[in-house]
């Protein structure tokens, strides 16, 4: 069987905005059924509203991605000599066009975004390492970054002798100008004592608590305030808000293909900005293509399985089996979550975590004051239960008060549990009744965390 | 590694293992086994349930499956390895991440001025070029100075690179040069030859070499492996090259020691900080399926008659015998006596050509 060919333009995708394209004439749109067929191998029973965390993959991907890896085992020298690069730089064209790069060399593929954050911040510890960042020299990031992203500033940062400057956005949040506030307050305070900021690492959809961050609107404070470069940490961005690289103007941006792109696990873009000041990123996993550049490096990282970075043209022909593509899939993941969010926050006197504006393809809701979500051990307790017990995946996260505020309560107290719940393709309505009546579930048996085993 | 070798009732026959590899291009003659290794289809099959146990549902993979399932194949590969502790063993992608994760080491060694600068590290001419770079990448970098020792091919004996080792790492010294690191391949890839590692090994001890990280991408289901009869402070070797699992995974063994929590793997998660092993079996979201079918492998070579070590010895009597075909087919040597040669071989091409 062969691999996809390449004849197609790799611009007839998916965003909706370039209608000058070609595209096949469409007889129909993929239907119900087939969206189910796609995700057949989704577990039964298990109302799955956790898109954000791991994404999901359709079984036509899947199976494109499975010719790819019999490629390599049947040939591997000559998928490695013939094939290899020119798929993978496939890949990066069709991503350049899809997020508005001006050169392919600025598109790099890595495995996630995780990867993506170590080869910033590696760069990061050389420069203070070679004296070209002096000791104390700050790296600015949100309070809400993601885990990994703030071990490896530790690891890369601090341990090289930089400080950390950690602002702080509220939650629940009213609008966009409430975190433009923060930010601006938070970066001034955090250069205060004449601190030069290096990089500022910016969210655009936070993880948890899971908010669309004014990326555009950070990126130019963080110009005004004189900070050196701009690193976005977009890993839920490419495929649940419209990315405009351009636009946004940072340095460094990164989106995971495998969260909402329908790529299998997993595979990542980083753009890098190009300019004469383009600093010298290298990936940390050294080959024989050192020094090649940062895209060319990437693609070869020793003998591994690529095969989830070629699947990127299948994936645009997927998309363009529903109406209006990516943009179509994007908006209507967009209503129904936010109606399902709207529709639990009622029943359950709650309320939305960002207005809907605020909002991507995911959904923070407030759990009753009653379930006692007061750590995140409880949060990861009943997130857990919910699983063992109810057949359902709902990350939970758990809101610390600042500062004494109370942000939002419900008749019974203070909100400081809020579920994620995500929506994409396959998801239907009885995901989200099963939640609405597992935590009913649970307040009518008067069970609050504190009551949950830690299994 | 008798309790690792069942009794098969039926010993694999030929039919069956063209089956297991009839997904092999049918029209391609493949004497490549080294560059990128090769896989059985019930390995294949097995590596698909694990992706589909993930694609199915992933939180719950995530959070019951995946660890323990890294750990039980850490644990095959001690008791292979003859390591002493399951702490030792982390599992990564292939050698050339190995070499970054304690290359990238030595890095900090020179940032803190626990090294300072000239101090060296010392390599095979013959290393493989992915290690050559990343010596560059994290020493010459940092700082650090790079003796390459030069071993004579076509080669005669072990004692022509216990000579020649010898000579540059004296030379190396001169001038109270420290040498903090040396990186030698247990196999070399080209040209490809067995090195007497233990006794490098024992010689970079005698020498005063800081730490010892051995490159053995080619050895495991190729040599025996006994890392503490070895006596290297880090050892490396793929998976996916010899000991039939899907592309990629290998393992790195890092001696029990005081350094051992300060090493990291490049990728950081939220399990920095927990020891390299915890932090190789996350970095962040990806297939690990190759790095689970361990346990598969150890079945697949049980199958046949002595289990790994008829397949390591059966291999090297076949390469020799076939290499002594070429070299007197075309009237040229080979490049090494057989006991120097693992699954692979080399010969002399002969200049005057045809």
């Amino acid at each position: 069987m062969d691999p996809p060919a390449e004849t197609e333009d790799p611009r007839a995708a998916a965003n909706g905005e370039n209608n000058h394209v070609s595209k096949k004439p469409k007889l129909s749109f993929i239907t119900e059924p087939e969206i189910r067929q796609e995700f057949a191998h989704h577990k039964p029973g298990i109302a799955r509203i956790n898109n954000g965390s791991f994404g999901s993959c359709p079984a036509s991907i899947i199976a494109a991605q499975k010719r790819w890896q019999l490629r390599f085992l049947q040939q591997p020298d000559d998928f490695f000599f013939n094939h290899l690069q020119r798929k993978i730089l496939h890949s990066r064209t069709i991503v350049k066009d899809l997020i508005n790069a001006d050169h392919v060399d600025e598109v790099s593929i890595v495995d996630n975004a995780t990867t993506a954050a170590a080869i910033v911040l590696q760069h990061v510890g050389w420069a203070f390492a070679d004296g070209r960042f002096q000791k104390g020299d700050a790296v600015v990031m949100l309070h809400c970054a993601f885990q990994a992203v703030k071990k490896s500033i530790e690891a890369y940062v601090t341990r090289a002798g930089g400080s950390v400057i950690v602002v702080h956005l509220p939650f629940p949040v009213n609008s966009n100008e409430e975190i433009i506030a923060e930010f601006r307050k938070g970066l001034a305070r955090g250069k205060a004592n004449g601190k030069k900021v290096r990089l500022a690492i910016i969210d655009h959809i936070t993880s948890m608590p899971c908010v669309v961050i004014p990326a555009r609107e950070l990126v130019k404070i963080c110009r005004e305030e004189g900070v050196e470069r701009v690193f976005v940490d977009a890993a839920h961005a490419i495929g649940s808000i419209p990315v405009d690289v351009k636009e946004i103007g940072a340095d460094f941006y990164v989106s995971n293909l495998h969260k909402w792109f329908f790529c299998p696990p997993s595979v990542a873009f980083l753009y890098c900005r190009k300019s004469p000041l383009s600093p010298d990123l290298h990936h940390p996993v050294v080959s024989h293509e050192y020094g090649n550049g940062l895209a060319i490096e990437s693609a070869w990282i020793g003998t591994r399985d690529y095969s989830s970075q070629l699947v990127v043209p299948d994936v645009l022909e997927f998309i363009n089996r529903f109406e209006g593509g990516l943009e179509g899939i994007r908006k209507r993941n967009h209503d129904a979550v936010v109606e399902m969010g709207e529709m639990l926050a009622k029943a359950w006197g709650t309320n939305l975590g960002s207005p809907p504006e605020m909002c991507p393809s995911m959904v923070m809701i407030g759990l009753p004051s009653r379930m006692g979500v007061l750590s995140d051990d409880d949060a990861l307790k009943l997130r857990t239960h919910l699983r063992d017990h109810f057949g359902l995946e709902v990350p939970i996260h758990f809101q610390m008060p600042r500062d004494g505020e109370i942000r939002a309560a419900d008749g019974d107290g203070c909100i400081t549990g809020y579920a994620r719940i995500s929506h994409q393709v396959y998801n239907t309505l009885d995901d989200y009744v099963r939640l609405r009546d597992a935590i009913n579930q649970l307040l009518s048996d008067g069970v609050a965390c504190k009551m949950l085993q830690r299994e | 590694m008798g309790d690792l070798l069942k009794e098969p009732l039926d010993i694999i026959i030929k039919s069956e293992i063209s089956a297991e590899f009839s997904h092999h291009d049918p029209t391609i003659a493949r004497i490549n086994n080294g560059s990128f290794g090769c896989c059985p289809s019930t390995i294949i099959a097995a590596q698909q349930n694990h992706q589909l146990y993930f694609l199915e549902q992933p939180d719950n993979f995530y959070f019951n499956i995946l660890k323990p399932s890294i750990l039980k194949t850490r644990q095959i590969i001690k008791t292979l390895i003859n390591a002493d502790h399951v702490e030792e063993i982390s599992i990564v992608d292939n050698a050339t991440t190995a070499a970054a994760i304690v290359l990238q080491h030595t890095t900090w060694s020179f940032f803190s001025t626990l090294f300072q600068p000239g101090d060296a590290a010392i390599m095979l001419h013959y290393a493989y070029g992915a290690v050559k770079k990343s010596v560059q990448a994290y020493i010459t970098r940092a700082g650090g100075h790079v003796i390459e020792v030069h071993l004579p091919f076509p080669l005669k004996s072990n004692s022509e690179i216990i000579v020649e080792f010898r000579k540059a790492l004296q030379m190396g010294k001169a001038n109270g040069r420290k040498i903090r690191l040396a990186v030698i391949d247990h196999i070399t890839s080209m040209p490809s030859v067995i090195i007497p590692v233990k006794e490098l090994v024992q010689m970079c001890r005698d020498e005063g070499v800081g730490r010892i990280f051995i490159d053995a991408a080619h050895a495991i289901g190729n040599v025996n492996i006994d890392v503490k009869d070895i006596g290297a402070d880090f050892y490396t070797s793929n998976l996916h090259k010899w000991f039939f699992c899907p592309p990629s995974a290998a393992f790195l063994y890092c001696k029990m020691s005081d350094e051992l929590s300060d090493l990291h793997h490049p990728v950081v998660s939220h399990e920095y900080g927990n020891g390299l092993a915890m932090e190789s079996a996350w970095i962040g979201t990806r297939d690990y399926s190759p790095q689970l079918v361990v346990p598969e492998a150890m079945e697949f070579v049980s199958r046949f008659e002595g289990g790994i070590e008829g397949i390591m010895r059966r291999n090297h009597k076949k390469v020799v015998e076939m290499a002594d075909m070429l070299a007197e087919a075309w009237g040229t040597e080979l490049g090494t006596p057989p006991d120097m040669c693992s699954s692979m071989q080399w010969w002399e091409c002969s200049l005057s050509g045809d």
